[in-house]
């Protein structure tokens, strides 16, 4: 491993185009992260057609660097804005906005800087070592029921958070899998909601969707706010969370890389329910859990370490099986089948070189996350100096650039800007976006290996007695879906928004 | 009526007007497959009887606590204006703001991002309540001229023409100015 590593950095480093490219994705991704309204994807999309002038391993290597920088540059719009970068920089909101509100904004982007970085190398290390043995182990453990099972967990975990209660929760989750039912069914292709709209037949897009949901609510909050004079810009502060404060979430950490890189082994799951799952685990096992939500650094912890940890981990069912795990290693497989390669087994005997380089690309592209984010942190900080009313109009339209770039369609934009509006309106009556666009992401991912796990267990749920990945999975979902139904029935509820306000005035 | 609120009513409405609306369309592709026992509408018609399940789980608990937050609940946004004072000014101002990227979206096919951008930049900025004109025309220009350069001259990312003249013609010149430097910088 050590030997084709360092063949992966020489072929890496030695060549000056290669060396362009990987730092160009390094703040590419970084900047498209950070920028609030736009997100890797963007790039990605707007990237896509002109990798077809380079090498195979440097388009591939591009894609996977601006993966994982762009996970990381995510954060920060989520901790400064509310307003994440991508859906798996949600959870880090829930509690890296308030730190921001809290006068915390340093310690909580110091903390994404940091946690990203050692959740990404430690995905890293453990995909070069073990890419093969752990495909092959997905390959014989897991299945549609295992997948399916971990999509309810997920979906569980996420209607727990951000509702003001479980059916507010549970009804956003099951918003954002309705939406995905729009657009043709995945088993027989037989269209379904279309409205008489022929271009709904390809489904909402995702990301004009997300957009919309994420980027453009948040700007109408804000604009409302403004409005009826109860705006008050974030606090700036840079300082960085001390060693002690970081050693003492050593735990969560160690948590997060497994649960994250868990999660971003298994196909078509990714980075985005690792860092719901990972955040939900952390309530879970702490014992002061009422502070979530209000600015604990143990959340902001907790998601970034697991979607990074899932990006690394997302690139093994890629490489090694073929099956992308988002829309950007979708994107990957483009790439590949530009230069007439599939990506699968057999490359890992075809092009080694190429995977080398992948490699070693992703392990320093983590690296410099520390680095440059460090570097960079106490610039960015200065963004929430900008008065709201000159950051609005910019992030709307970087948003409708991002919308209108995917498919060319005016129409998305329209979705994304009609996403907004639901999204705000939704806000106000205590729903979660999170819980939406979860449900959105996974909702043709569950129904698919729904389906496929039926067929599978000739449509007996006793199947699952014999899959016990599966059936554990499926237990924990229903057990944290029934906690919380329970305690919506019998538990006292908290205090009315109104008093929570004056209690704290 | 328990504390159950006009809100919560309105809300009980809208949602479970979505389920039947969801639910009597899905006759429309009521089709059965072949391999899969549960049709195209099986997934689907689950997923609303759990969303008529949650909407009454939602009306009992609204009915019981009223507005209350349920205990344990955790990533709650806190959009922190309950209880503000509005009027109709702020009303009106909330639904221009709400109304105007709507506007812009319908506009972009005949009128095209190019011509559109500027004017929207300069209505959103006064719609926030920003009344100098020297900061509003400044960062107008601003906020244009970064997205022209990082989108169309840097990624030559294909953006809405329009297609009503003049606009459609600002564009095309813009885009050939574009052309012209590209080729010069080569």
């Amino acid at each position: 491993m050590i030997e084709n590593f360092l063949t992966g950095t020489a072929a890496l480093f030695g060549d000056p185009v290669t060396i362009v490219i990987f730092v160009a994705g390094v703040i590419g991704g970084m900047l498209f992260g950070a920028i609030p309204g736009v997100s890797m994807l963007t790039l990605a999309a707007i990237l896509l057609p002109f990798t077809a002038h380079l090498e195979p391993a440097q388009g591939v290597m591009l894609f996977a660097v601006i993966y994982c920088t762009g996970t990381y540059g995510g954060a920060i719009t989520a901790i400064l804005f509310n307003i994440p970068g991508a859906p798996e920089n949600a959870p880090t909101a829930f509690d890296g906005y308030p730190m921001t509100r809290n006068g915390q904004s340093g310690k909580a982007v110091g903390a994404a800087v940091l946690c990203s970085a050692l959740g990404g190398v430690a995905s890293a290390l453990i995909m070069m070592a073990a890419t093969e043995p752990l495909a092959k182990w997905a390959i014989s453990a897991i299945g549609p029921p295992e997948i399916f099972a971990l999509v309810f967990f997920g979906l569980a975990v996420a209607s727990s958070v951000g509702g003001h209660n479980i059916w507010k929760g549970w009804l956003s989750v099951m918003l954002g899998l309705m939406v995905a039912t729009i657009g043709q069914d995945p088993v027989g292709g037989i269209n379904r909601y279309n409205f008489g709209f022929p271009d709904l037949a390809a489904g909402i897009a995702f990301v004009p969707a997300i957009l919309g949901f994420f980027a453009v609510s948040e700007v109408f909050v804000q604009a409302e706010k403004k409005a009826i004079g109860t705006y008050a810009a974030p606090k700036l502060s840079v300082d960085f969370p001390t060693v002690v404060e970081l050693w003492a979430e050593k735990l969560a950490v160690v948590r997060s890389i497994l649960i994250g890189f868990f999660c971003g082994i298994l196909p078509g799951i990714g980075a985005t329910l690792a860092a719901f799952m990972g955040y939900g685990e952390a309530v879970r096992w702490s014992k002061n859990r009422s502070e979530f939500g209000k600015g604990k650094l143990e959340g902001v912890i907790s998601s970034e370490t697991a979607n990074n940890a899932a990006t690394g981990a997302a690139m093994i069912p890629l490489l090694a099986l073929g099956l992308p795990g988002g829309a950007l290693t979708a994107m990957m497989v483009a790439v590949f089948q530009m230069h007439d390669l599939e990506p699968g087994p057999l490359v890992f005997y075809n092009s080694p070189e190429l995977i080398w380089v992948v490699f070693a690309a992703m392990f320093f592209a983590n690296l410099s996350i520390l680095f440059i984010g460090l570097l960079e942190t106490k610039t960015i900080l200065y963004l929430l100096k900008i008065p709201f009313q000159f950051l609005a109009p910019l992030i709307l339209l970087l948003a409708t650039i991002g919308a209108y770039i995917g498919r060319g369609l005016v129409l998305d934009v329209m979705v994304m800007f009609g996403a907004g509006i639901i999204g705000f309106l939704l806000r106000r009556s205590g729903y979660s976006i999170a819980g939406i666009v979860l449900g959105i992401i996974l909702g043709k991912i569950g129904e698919q290996n729904f389906a496929q796990a039926m067929q599978m267990l000739h449509y007996e749920w006793t199947g699952y007695l014999d899959r016990p990945i599966g059936l554990l999975l499926l237990v924990a979902g229903a057990l944290t879906l029934g906690a919380s139904v329970y305690r919506a029935f019998f538990a006292k509820p908290a205090a009315a928004p109104e008093e929570n306000a004056k209690e704290s005035a | 009526m328990g504390r159950l609120s006009t809100v919560h009513t309105i809300e009980i409405v809208a949602w479970s007007v979505f389920v039947l609306v969801f639910f009597a369309y899905s006759f429309e592709f009521n089709q059965n497959i072949e391999i899969y026992k549960f049709g195209a509408t099986g997934w689907p018609r689950a997923l609303l009887l759990l969303t008529a399940l949650a909407v009454l789980g939602n009306a009992v608990y609204h009915w019981r606590f009223g507005d209350k937050i349920q205990e344990g609940r955790i990533g709650i946004m806190d959009d922190g204006d309950e209880g503000a004072q509005r009027d109709i000014a702020s009303y009106l101002r909330t639904g221009a703001i709400l109304l105007l990227p709507f506007v812009f979206a319908y506009l972009l096919k005949p009128v095209g991002f190019y011509s559109a951008a500027p004017v929207f930049i300069v209505l959103v900025i006064l719609l926030l309540g920003e009344r100098r004109i020297g900061w509003v025309i400044g960062i107008t220009v601003f906020v244009y001229l970064l997205l022209l350069l990082f989108f169309m001259v840097l990624l030559n990312a294909p953006l809405p023409q329009g297609t009503v003249s003049p606009f459609y013609d600002f564009s095309g010149q813009l885009l050939t100015w574009n052309t012209q430097f590209q080729e010069w910088m080569k």
